[in-house]
């Protein structure tokens, strides 16, 4: 059962995104050949960095396999119209996303939706366990919602809502610190993950890693 | 007494310009910011701390310097083929090194017999560099260094690599799939095109003083004295397949600034038809670590010049190296650790011929180990091991103040430590201190007149700014 916070979020949530969470995946089958080499010669410029088919190497760029197309659109935008300003971002990727068109970047989220997910690192650990708890339970006595109300049962994301299954810990972990600096904006993360302690997002980020 | 020591005793301004010689061989290793520009991305994309390359910074460099990420001034023609793509600004940048130079003894006074010159030398600038660095055409880029030495009182043509990239994908779009990055490189130095740190032209150290005594000789394929530096051109072909192998022949010949042109006995060091340059290297990534094995050799027949026809015998230089790199690029800490080996054999023939050596047959082994450390890509340090063994020779390493052997040898070792802090990316305070254990095949009394191998120690601070 959703808890009032939890209802409150997910409702904040969707009037935020909405606009996003339907039409971003683009249908390459009514694209011009044309059309097709240039978006396989963006996508071979995205791979640098986040691997051949949206499988990175290193944690300092996300996983884009199957994540969500409604989100890959809204961050590629926030880039480019530099709203979305952590460190990375800066130094990454409001080059990366300056000159795409808003056709291009509907035609690169649906690509990287359409790709196969990235494995998870498996293993069990107590560390492990205590994420799960904390993202399918939340903590109550603090507030904080359950992550899954959100990001999917699997944290396999929801539209506007990233997947997180499979993701690089060290990213998410990143990135959760500076949602909660409020380098990087989130308007409903910002009040999700205020009183998450790093103990906590250390334990829900390897969780995460390993499905 | 034969001619290079006729030549030696009755001119000694030749001496001292030999000495200018081997205490100016700097390092020519730079980033520019106009790969930022052009890319919109911070200098850390690229580089942990310039100018070493991050993983992605290969794949920049490997792909024709071409990414660009602002408007571009294009061109058609009427079958719809791209004739322009340039960017709509210049990809232009600058460099400023200004350093000062303190040997632990100083230098002999060029012109007074007995005097010592100033103990401590502002070079202000060492030097200052104009690039062009960055897409000319889609496929296509270039870094181009123009240089104005200090030092030398010169403006010259300095590290240039012009290259055009093709990147293809077959195989399917799965992960079975293969990616293949073939390239065209035309360069003016051996390595100069490389990727990995751990090849001369971009090795460590990235700088150093150019007025301080360094190692009297080095491979033709290394950044020292004996190599062929900027006095070459090479035409080569690349393929970088899977992120994980490269491939590379390079063909080079000589193309010396200054001077007689065609190239005649006036110049030195001209090579016979064409030297032939190859690189293999394997690289393999995982997490945030890099881990790249990799050889690459140069193989060149040589006139020796220098007053002697460019006809006949020749000497003949075999270069075989090996080097190992591993990077880690953590969010606050970074390690690189840099391994190299050149093995040189040489067959002078000419040389002895035209009484510049004295034994035909010789060897020159070099090895470099570097460790490296930053935080946060602002504070860092470096420890460097460098080492160069050799046959003696009477006449290639004859006895000489400060750059000769008494020994007649070019053993030299020794270590540097380095501490840089960049307050702003793009800008490095550097200490460097090298200190020498063996100088010219001694520690002690290594040139016949008296000077030992730490009287060449040397602290060398160094402002190096890129905007």
């Amino acid at each position: 059962m959703m808890k009032p916070l939890q209802r409150v979020a997910l409702a904040m949530s969707l009037v935020v995104y909405g606009g996003y969470a339907s039409g971003a995946e683009a249908a390459p089958d009514n694209m011009t050949d044309a059309q097709k080499s240039a978006l396989r010669k963006t996508v071979e410029t995205c791979g640098t960095c986040h691997g051949a088919n949206g499988h990175s190497v290193s944690p300092t760029f996300p996983n884009l396999a199957a994540q969500q197309a409604a989100y890959v659109e809204l961050q590629l935008k926030a880039f480019k119209d530099q709203s979305r300003a952590d460190p990375d971002a800066q130094a990454y990727m409001w080059g990366m996303a300056s000159q795409l068109s808003d056709a291009t970047i509907s035609a690169l989220a649906g690509y990287f939706a359409a790709q196969p997910a990235v494995s998870g690192r498996g293993g069990s650990s107590p560390l492990i366990a205590q994420g799960k708890h904390l993202f399918e339970e939340g903590v109550p006595a603090r507030g904080i919602p359950p992550c899954a109300s959100c990001h999917g049962a699997h944290a396999e994301g929801m539209a506007a809502f990233p997947r997180l299954a499979g993701q690089h810990a060290p990213y998410l972990f990143k990135q959760l610190l500076v949602i909660q600096s409020v380098l990087r904006t989130a308007p409903v993360m910002h009040g999700v993950i205020k009183d998450l302690t790093k103990d906590q997002m250390q334990a829900v980020v390897a969780y995460l890693e390993s499905i | 007494m034969n001619r290079l020591q006729h030549l030696w005793s009755c001119k000694p301004l030749l001496q001292w310009w030999v000495l200018a010689v081997c205490v100016s061989v700097p390092t020519h290793s730079w980033a520019v910011p106009s790969f930022a520009r052009q890319t919109g991305m911070a200098c850390a994309a690229c580089h942990t701390v310039f100018p070493e390359l991050t993983p992605f910074g290969r794949e920049f460099k490997l792909n024709g310097y071409v990414l660009d990420n602002i408007k571009q001034v294009t061109g058609i023609d009427t079958s719809a083929r791209q004739t322009l793509a340039i960017n709509s600004l210049p990809p232009i940048s600058l460099m400023a090194q200004i350093s000062y130079t303190h040997t632990s003894t100083a230098l002999p006074d060029s012109a007074i017999t007995g005097a010592l010159a100033k103990d401590g030398d502002l070079a202000f600038p060492q030097q200052v560099s104009l690039f062009y660095a960055g897409k000319i055409a889609d496929g296509l880029g270039a870094f181009i260094q123009l240089t104005y030495d200090g030092i030398e009182d010169h403006f010259g043509f300095d590290n240039t690599d012009i290259r055009y990239a093709h990147h293809w994908s077959f195989g399917g779009t799965n992960d079975n799939g293969h990616d293949m990055i073939v390239g065209i490189t035309l360069n003016n130095n051996p390595t100069v095109q490389d990727v990995w740190n751990t090849t001369p032209a971009w090795g460590f150290p990235y700088s150093n003083s150019s007025s301080a005594p360094s190692a009297s000789t080095s491979a033709k394929v290394d950044s020292g004295a004996g190599g062929f530096g900027q006095s070459v051109g090479g035409l080569g072909v690349y393929v970088w397949l899977d992120d994980h192998f490269y491939f590379e022949i390079s063909d080079y010949t000589s193309a010396i600034p200054g001077g007689a042109h065609p190239l005649d006995s006036t110049q030195a060091n001209v090579v016979q038809g064409s030297a032939p340059y190859w690189r293999l290297a394997y690289e393999q990534r995982w997490d945030r670590n890099s881990l790249s094995v990799g050889a690459f050799g140069l193989d060149a027949n040589v006139h020796p010049g220098n007053g002697t026809a460019l006809a006949g015998v020749v000497d003949k230089f075999r270069d075989t190296a090996a080097d190992v790199q591993y990077q880690f690029i953590g969010e606050d800490h970074l390690v690189t650790l840099l391994g190299t080996y050149i093995s040189e054999h040489q067959t002078l023939n000419a040389s002895v011929l035209d009484g510049f050596a004295a034994n035909t047959r010789n060897n020159l082994k070099t090895l470099k180990l570097t460790g490296e450390y930053y935080y946060q890509r602002r504070i860092g340090g470096t420890l460097g091991y460098f080492s160069t063994t050799g046959g003696s020779d009477s006449l290639l390493y004859a006895p000489a103040p400060v750059t000769g052997s008494a020994t007649n040898s070019p053993d030299t070792t020794g270590y540097i430590l380095e501490v840089n802090y960049l307050p702003w990316l793009n800008t490095k305070l550097q200490a460097q201190y090298t200190g020498y254990q063996k100088f010219n095949g001694l520690g002690t009394n290594y040139d016949g007149s008296g000077r030992n191998a730490s009287n060449n120690n040397t602290m060398y601070l160094l402002v190096w700014l890129n905007f």
